[in-house]
């Protein structure tokens, strides 16, 4: 049996003048799968998240959702079928409460109908308090410390009810104790049963939450299998890990 | 304070205003319309500078149209004053919709810089159209009727304030405020950043073009200098940010007390009245940047300290 | 092809003075982030500097150029160090209206001060021109030509080869790197600003030698040196001196060919234009 993936990626590759950042890169997602996608930094990680969330367009190749050749869409529109993304650099509406920042997710996100402002904020409630962030709700979203920060990159997203979550780089500027922390929050998205591609820095992140590794190395891809096997791959080791190990 | 106690306050001060013209001095009536059609432009302003964030120059170009709509519908085609109105609004919007695309995907200082260049290029153009009376401009008929004139204005700035209540608690406004706030991110949750920002400038452009359209008719001439005049544009931004920009109601304060000051100090002298004006734009930036209404908010928790804290955190 | 030849050297003539007008703003827009509404006004003041040295003290515009950007150099000093480093890190649009506010300032000041009549810097020798294969010259424009382009290029070989300029493009890369310079983030925009300053006082003067000024002649000054600095970009005096030359010829062919009335609808028209499809200006890149 063969189930359309989420997600398909087809020879994906992004030219910035002379620099070739993603090169020929072809993947899928299934839905409910989460892939993990690691490399050195420069690897072209962020921006085959910004390829895939629209903020800039392939050189060449396709990207399908559930199928359809989303290539030529913008970013809205991607978002509005079901993508939702965080940003490495976080990026909440600095003015806005907490609990409005997550209200924005609702209102717009997947949500085709115009629903009123009230209605949005209880259902931007149920995030806030699965991400424990009830405490802050009435905050301004630039008080916010690190994790809590991340927690609400990943209520704002999720509130939109997308399909598919891509997270990029969410760990950066965390120490080990707010990491696990982080980790049991994006542990509580999986379960709502949605495809995530989770691209990290942070080896321990990728093995507790992908099915599934891709290993990204001078925008090109290096190899792709079960965590176990690619993190003892030898090109893996060399590309990436050997260095880092060393 | 509640909203219901602050929509009665409202309330009771539009119906004080609106009976003033029954008491007041013909001068306060005057000075009342300038004001409240200052206080119209400064809301406009709002919608675009205030909620979504980008500082327009080109709201002069809508009073400008309006202005010019209601004149040359009056004067070249013998049409009443309603419809001058309407075609003036008409022009604005259409101003806003085709420049408003290119211009709108300018950010920061470059969308500043367009806008500000727009509306040169539009007084340039207007004062070589034959239609439009090219530089010398055009003389409406006479209408005496300050009190008209004055409930008139008075409507449309409550039209305008309730336009912005509206947008500032519905899903449109909330989509403006993430614009302003991060665009990129705006994008990624949904957002139709080019269709929402255009919808701003024209909405910002209607309320401009009805003060430039009653402006016109109340003053009874216009030409392109002063139909297109930017430092108009600019008082517009001084009074929305000391009243206090995204606010529903900051910017008709700022209007109100700014127009006040600057009248007293006119009757003195005039240039004074001018550098004066600099001067409250200098202070006003460096001791209260988020304007009158956040003063007040925080006023009573932080005192005297709040001057000094605004400094502290934007100084080199 | 005569009268063509004499309006492409007439707008060269007249881009050089533009492009020196222009490189204070870009320098200030570049390193420091400001976009400094108030540069048309303190070229105004560089005018009068010149103006009042030739009529009160009989010196030569040319002589009074270097008092003008000292004079201009400590205006510029005094305001960044005493109000715009106050602000140095608030949001966009407030930088904007506190420059307007300087302007509005500096503009009444000079009407209070020096009247709103229109005044010329007029030497002896104002009418006095050669001719070159058939082309008309005005002295007073090829001098202030050749000097606006040698302070260009001064200012260059300042910004590229000495300590100070290394400084301030570092600045312009990351705050902090002054400090690494030897001197403080405060000291050296405050600096940056009074060059800039310095340049619009050395325009203003040779301004109010080829034209009239008044009080006023800020605002279209500081709209065309932006026009200026979007078309050439930022990065380099050269791209300065190229939108300059560019804006003078373009205004030259317009009010010759189109109508005197036209130059501002085609100078700013070409400024949206740019903006809106080559934003990094005609020799910035694409990306």
């Amino acid at each position: 049996m063969k189930t359309t993936p989420i997600l398909e990626i087809r020879g994906l590759s992004k030219r910035f003048g002379g620099l070739v950042a993603v090169s020929d890169v072809n993947f899928s997602i299934a839905p409910g799968e989460t892939l993990g996608l690691i490399g050195p930094n420069g690897a072209g990680k962020t921006t085959l998240v910004s390829l895939i969330s629209g903020s800039i367009t392939p050189t060449t190749g396709d990207i399908l959702f559930e199928g359809a050749s989303i290539r030529h869409l913008p970013a809205f529109q991607r978002a509005r079928a079901g993508i939702g993304r965080t940003f490495q650099i976080m990026k909440p509406f600095p003015g806005l409460s907490v609990l409005d920042n997550i209200a924005v997710g609702a209102l717009f996100g997947t949500s085709t109908t115009a629903k009123a402002l009230q209605t949005a904020r209880e259902e931007a409630r149920e995030w806030l308090e699965l991400m424990e962030l009830q405490h802050h709700a009435d905050q301004r979203a630039d008080e916010l410390g690190g994790p809590d920060r991340k927690r609400l990159e990943l209520a704002k997203a999720m509130a939109m009810k997308p399909k598919l979550l891509l997270l990029d780089e969410v760990m950066a500027g965390l120490n080990h104790a707010e990491i696990d922390d982080v980790i049991e929050a994006i542990k509580k998205v999986r379960r709502t049963g949605i495809s995530v591609l989770v691209i990290e820095h942070v080896i321990k992140v990728i093995q507790r939450l992908s099915d599934r590794l891709l290993v990204l190395h001078h925008g090109q891809q290096i190899i792709e299998g079960k965590p176990e096997e690619v993190l003892e791959d030898p090109r893996v080791i060399e590309a990436y890990l050997g260095r880092r190990r060393a | 304070m509640t909203l219901r106690t602050k929509f009665v306050l409202a309330l009771a001060a539009t119906l004080v205003l609106a009976a003033l013209p029954w008491f007041a001095p013909p001068t306060l009536v005057q000075f009342g319309i300038a004001t409240l059609l200052l206080a119209t432009l400064a809301q406009g302003w709002n919608i675009i500078g205030g909620f979504t964030g980008y500082a327009s120059f080109g709201n002069s170009v809508f009073f400008g149209l309006g202005s010019y709509g209601t004149a040359i519908a009056m004067v070249q085609w013998q049409l009443p004053f309603g419809v001058g109105l309407a075609f003036g609004v008409l022009l604005s919007v259409l101003f806003a919709l085709v420049m408003g695309i290119p211009v709108l995907r300018l950010r920061g200082h470059y969308f500043a810089i367009a806008t500000l260049a727009l509306s040169q290029v539009m007084t340039a153009i207007v004062s070589n159209l034959e239609i439009a009376g090219r530089n010398i401009g055009l003389v409406l008929p006479l209408l005496n009727g300050d009190a008209l004139f004055y409930e008139l204005s008075l409507a449309v700035l409550v039209l305008a304030t309730l336009t912005i209540f509206w947008i500032s608690r519905s899903r449109f406004g909330f989509g403006l405020i993430a614009i302003r706030e991060n665009e990129d991110a705006a994008a990624s949750m949904g957002i139709d950043t080019t269709r929402y920002k255009v919808l701003a400038f024209a909405l910002a452009g209607i309320f401009s073009a009805l003060a430039g359209g009653i402006h016109a008719y109340w003053i009874t001439f216009i030409d392109p200098v002063s139909a297109f005049d930017l430092s108009l544009n600019v008082k517009m931004i001084i009074m929305t940010v000391f009243g206090g920009p995204g606010s529903v109601l900051g910017p008709v304060i700022g209007a109100f007390v700014l127009s006040a000051i600057s009248e007293t100090l006119s009757t003195e002298v005039s240039s004074v009245a001018s550098l004066f004006f600099g001067m409250v734009i200098v202070a006003a930036v460096i001791f209260m940047p988020r304007g009158l209404a956040d003063l007040i908010r925080r006023f009573r928790k932080t005192g005297w300290r709040y001057f000094s804290e605004n400094v502290r955190s934007h100084r080199l | 092809m005569q009268l063509l030849a004499q309006v492409l050297v007439n707008g060269v003539l007249l881009g050089g003075l533009y492009a020196l007008m222009a490189l204070g703003l870009a320098l200030v827009w570049g390193v420091l982030n400001i976009v400094n509404l108030a540069h048309g006004a303190l070229i105004m003041l560089g005018a009068y500097v010149g103006y009042y040295l030739f009529t009160l003290l009989d010196v030569d515009p040319f002589i009074a150029l270097p008092i003008a950007m000292v004079v201009l150099f400590c205006v510029g000093y005094l305001l960044q160090a005493g109000i715009l480093n106050l602000i140095a890190r608030a949001a966009m649009f407030n930088t904007l209206l506190i420059t307007f506010g300087i302007d509005v300032v500096l503009t009444q000041l000079a009407q209070m001060l020096f009247s709103a009549d229109y005044r010329t810097i007029n030497p002896g020798y104002a009418g006095a021109n050669f001719m070159l294969f058939g082309i008309t010259l005005p002295w007073v424009r090829v001098l202030a030509f050749a000097v606006a382009l040698l302070l260009t290029l001064a200012m260059w070989l300042f910004l590229l080869h000495t300590r100070l300029g290394r400084g301030i493009r570092a600045t312009a890369q990351n705050l902090g790197a002054a400090r690494l310079y030897g001197v403080s983030p405060k000291r050296i925009y405050a600096l940056t600003f009074g060059i800039g300053a310095a340049l619009a006082g050395g325009a203003g003067d040779l301004y109010g030698v080829v034209s009239q000024i008044n009080p006023y002649i800020g605002a279209t000054l500081t709209a065309k040196s932006f026009a200026i600095a979007i078309i050439g970009g930022l990065e380099s005096p050269l791209g300065v001196v190229v939108g300059g030359i560019f804006l003078g010829i373009v205004e030259s062919l317009t009010a010759l060919y189109i109508g005197p009335t036209f130059v501002d609808v085609a100078s700013f028209g070409i400024l949206v234009l740019v903006l809106i499809f080559r934003p990094n200006g005609l020799l910035g890149s694409t990306t």
